[in-house]
């Protein structure tokens, strides 16, 4: 990008402590958001999409700095501060996270949030007109008709009544409150808005007039948008760009129609199959993803998808049906999380009328539980796995894990995937890229 | 002024705005600031210039003296004015749907005519009805429409029939032992209670309200601080503590609710720190915040009136407690004797119970109804303002 960018985030972190015991010692932290990067210029909409828990309002809340970030930057050039250079020890002067109390206050002008509960973001004891009037008065427009005749109007934008001024939040609906919420987020004349999923509480319906409005207001302002959601048809809908969240970090990043038409990394593919197609004819079905769902405290090692991937790589000597691979990987970890309770599995054998409940019997329940129910295609493998769970059913589970990660290994775990771009600001992080690309100079 | 106003948001010249005037009063706080002037002027006045024993208005000819418990009354009551009858008025929309919702329950809106019954009798009373006085020659004379056997009496104000007796409009009520009238003894005591109940809201919802928000702003180990005196407050044993007080330093009125409103407020501020914790959660107060509004402006304009909706509800169920107090206190007889309180009557009229129960009967058939009342209210305002609760409970 030639010109500069309105905002630009740089490795943003924002871990949470964890702190126990009496004299509340620090002995781990959320890693909601770790390290993530993007750039988000003038007028352009980045939609920032992903699943529940991967830090997504977290980041949202770091950048306006609700919250302060626990590290990186963010560096926001609106609001007359076009073209600063860094200083001389490598600090920037528009990072966000760094500002004083008078640069904070001018830059809550600058950049304003929608949040994604219409229902409680506003104050039910307070005249939704006074709601979006008190954003002028906190910033010192003492004139209450001045006040008054700004919001009037920026209701009617909006497409509310200036009447609506004096009435209060129960009396509107759902999407109504989004439009109040939206003329709060103007009513500073911001040059970013952080919309945390503004539309996901909201009919389908209501949420077409709402992504509307938002177009509209943006054509017409000039404004950026950082729009935050879970749904890939929403984003489709509004974004230019987009950037997919997992766990705390972004992995792929690119142009909207880029994305959409060809995704790069798994978990991209894995949202995108999820929206519903229109013709009723369509057998495809949505990717399942499988495995456990990871926590940021305890984030996975190497690629953090790896635990749940359907595209997880096999060892070089190793070539497995994809599903076989998968499931050889989602046993060893259950079994290394001791979840793999044997004896309630024989029991469960036994309620099921085979009362003798064999070994084998056992042992085909857990390879279907872990959709094994197939031989393995390498005898190796299928002897391994056939060893594992002798050991397993002789009440060693960790064991039979130790046994399994003799070879069910895979790449992804040991090494974090660097981001590979695919084309013109098309950039995603997986380890499937790095090996069809030529191997970099720094590779073994 | 600029001769030409921009009116719309993205003409506006922060710039010129900007740290103009950062301190605007609401109309309400001026109101407040231009009531209590005069009145502390008229203290200091009261307190520099007129003698112990003199009363506060002699220059200009009124025997009428003011001490301090009624200016900390009149300051209560233009608060209650200002912040909470004015903004009703001032919000008729709001207004309008609490009405609405209050209005459901009948035994609430009987009871707050009752309760305004109470109120304007407590504040004008005394200046139409002269204190009741000691009389020993027309004591026990009954109530109007009720006769006494002239044995009991040693002068009959009204008629004599049959040797009965016969009640006056001159003592509607009846008069006790000393001879005052019951009726002026029962309005003085609307406006002790009326002081009682105003005064120690006002204090209780403060200290409460300021303790609780604080804690539930400071967090950490001032938090766990501050929640454990809440722990101390609530366990002291106030009685024993107002007996320490009485046999030290003897208790009036004004000690009484200075003591048992110090004692009172444990559980408002639990209360209110629990509920601002929850209210700071809300998305309204991120709203707020990202618009860089400060940490006060927050707790003071949103944390607080969501708040304070709540703890009426909560204000209102104690005072019954504490006008309980104080006639359990007087009737055993280490309440303020000089008080004309309904407990004073109580006491006064109990050992007359067998002949003349009317000293006893009026003030706490009255007592009990205003404590109904408060309970009442305190019932319909949980409805009317916690639409939430009501919803839960449905």
């Amino acid at each position: 990008m030639t010109e500069e960018p309105l905002l630009s985030v740089r490795n943003l972190e924002k871990h949470y402590p964890i702190r126990k015991g009496l004299l509340n010692r620090q002995v781990g932290a959320a890693r909601a958001v770790d390290g993530i990067s993007f750039d988000i210029a003038p007028g352009e909409t980045l939609g920032l999409v992903g699943e529940s828990g991967c830090g997504k309002s977290t980041a949202a809340t770091s950048i306006v700095r609700l919250e302060d970030p626990t590290g990186g930057e963010v560096i926001f050039n609106g609001g007359g501060r076009a073209g600063a250079t860094r200083n001389g020890d490598g600090t920037h002067p528009n990072d966000v996270a760094r500002f004083d109390d008078r640069e904070l206050k001018a830059f809550r002008r600058d950049a304003q949030m929608i949040f994604q509960d219409p229902s409680s973001s506003f104050d039910p004891r307070m005249s939704v007109g006074s709601a979006v009037a008190e954003m002028l008065q906190i910033h010192g427009m003492s004139d209450r008709h001045r006040r008054r005749a700004i919001v009037e109007d920026l209701l009617d934008r909006v497409g509310l009544s200036p009447e609506d001024y004096d009435r209060y939040p129960h009396e509107f609906s759902g999407g109504q409150k989004q439009r109040i919420a939206l003329a709060r987020a103007l009513v500073l004349n911001p040059a970013l808005i952080v919309a945390d999923e503004p539309v996901s509480a909201l009919d389908v319906s209501i949420q077409a007039e709402i992504l509307g409005l938002i177009a509209d207001l943006q054509d017409e302002f000039g404004l950026s948008l950082l729009f935050i959601s879970h749904d890939m048809s929403v984003i489709r809908e509004i974004c230019d760009r987009v950037a997919v969240m997992y766990l705390g970090e972004i992995v792929e990043i690119g142009p909207t129609d880029r994305v959409f038409a060809d995704p790069q990394h798994p978990y991209t593919e894995a949202l995108l199959s999820a929206i519903p197609t229109p013709d009723p004819r369509s057998t495809a079905t949505g990717i399942e993803l499988t495995g456990t769902v990871p926590s940021p405290t305890d984030p996975p090692s190497g690629c953090r998808f790896h635990t749940r991937c359907h595209k997880v790589i096999q060892p070089d000597d190793v070539d497995l049906d994809q599903s076989s691979w998968r499931g050889l990987l989602n046993l060893r970890d259950a079994l290394a999380a001791g979840s793999v309770d044997v004896d309630q599995i024989r029991e469960n054998v036994r309620t099921g009328g085979d009362l003798a409940a064999t070994p084998d019997a056992v042992k085909g329940q857990i390879r279907h539980e872990f959709d094994l129910d197939e031989t393995v295609s390498a005898d190796e493998m299928e002897s391994l796995l056939d060893a594992a769970l002798d050991v397993a059913l002789a009440g060693d589970p960790e064991g039979a894990a130790a046994r399994l990660s003799e070879r069910v290994t895979t790449p992804c775990e040991e090494r974090v995937p660097e981001r590979t771009s695919h084309a013109a600001d098309h950039e995603s992080a997986c380890l499937l890229h790095e090996r069809s690309s030529p191997p970099s100079p720094a590779d073994d | 002024m600029a001769s030409k106003k921009p009116e719309q948001f993205d003409r506006v010249d922060w710039s010129e705005l900007s740290e103009s005037s950062r301190f605007d009063l609401s109309i309400n706080s001026i109101g407040m600031l231009a009531a209590t002037l005069p009145l502390a002027l008229l203290w200091l006045y009261d307190y520099q210039f007129v003698g112990e024993r003199g009363a506060t208005f002699q220059a200009i000819g009124l025997g009428r003296n003011l001490d301090p418990l009624d200016y900390f009354f009149v300051f209560t009551l233009f608060l209650f004015f200002f912040y909470l009858v004015l903004p009703l008025y001032q919000n008729p929309r709001m207004t309008r749907y609490y009405w609405a919702e209050f209005r459901r329950n009948r035994p609430a809106v009987v009871s707050l005519g009752w309760l305004g019954v109470v109120f304007v009798g407590g504040l004008l009373g005394p200046l139409v009805i002269s204190a009741p006085e000691q009389s020993i020659l027309t004591g026990h004379q009954p109530p109007m429409f009720l006769s006494i056997n002239e044995a009991n009496v040693a002068t009959c104000v009204g008629d004599v029939v049959n040797g009965q007796c016969q009640g006056t409009w001159q003592h509607p009520l009846g008069t006790t032992r000393g001879g005052k009238d019951v009726f002026a003894g029962v309005v003085y005591g609307m406006t002790i209670s009326m002081q009682i109940a105003f005064i120690t809201t006002t204090i209780v919802a403060a200290i409460g309200i300021t303790f609780g928000t604080v804690s539930a702003y400071a967090g950490g180990w001032v938090d766990e601080i501050m929640m454990r005196f809440v722990d101390v407050i609530l366990s002291f044993p106030t009685f024993l503590m107002f007996l320490l007080i009485l046999y030290i330093y003897g208790a009036g009125l004004g000690m009484f609710i200075l003591v048992f409103s110090a004692f009172a407020w444990g559980g408002t501020a639990r209360y209110v720190r629990s509920k601002s914790l929850s209210v700071s959660e809300e998305e309204f107060i991120k709203a707020t915040r990202i618009s860089g509004a400060s940490t006060y402006r927050v707790v003071r304009k949103h944390v607080v009136p969501n708040v304070a909706s709540s703890i009426i509800t909560q204000l209102t169920l104690l005072i019954p407690g504490f006008l309980l107090a104080e006639a359990q206190l007087a009737f055993l007889g280490i309440g303020d004797s000089a008080v004309p309180s309904w407990g004073q009557l109580l006491s006064a009229g109990r050992s007359d119970l067998a002949f003349a129960p009317w000293i006893v009967l009026s003030p706490g058939i009255v007592l009990f109804l205003t404590i109904l009342a408060f309970n009442f209210i305190g019932d319909a305002l949980l409805d009317a303002l916690n639409p939430e609760a009501e919803a839960e409970s449905a």
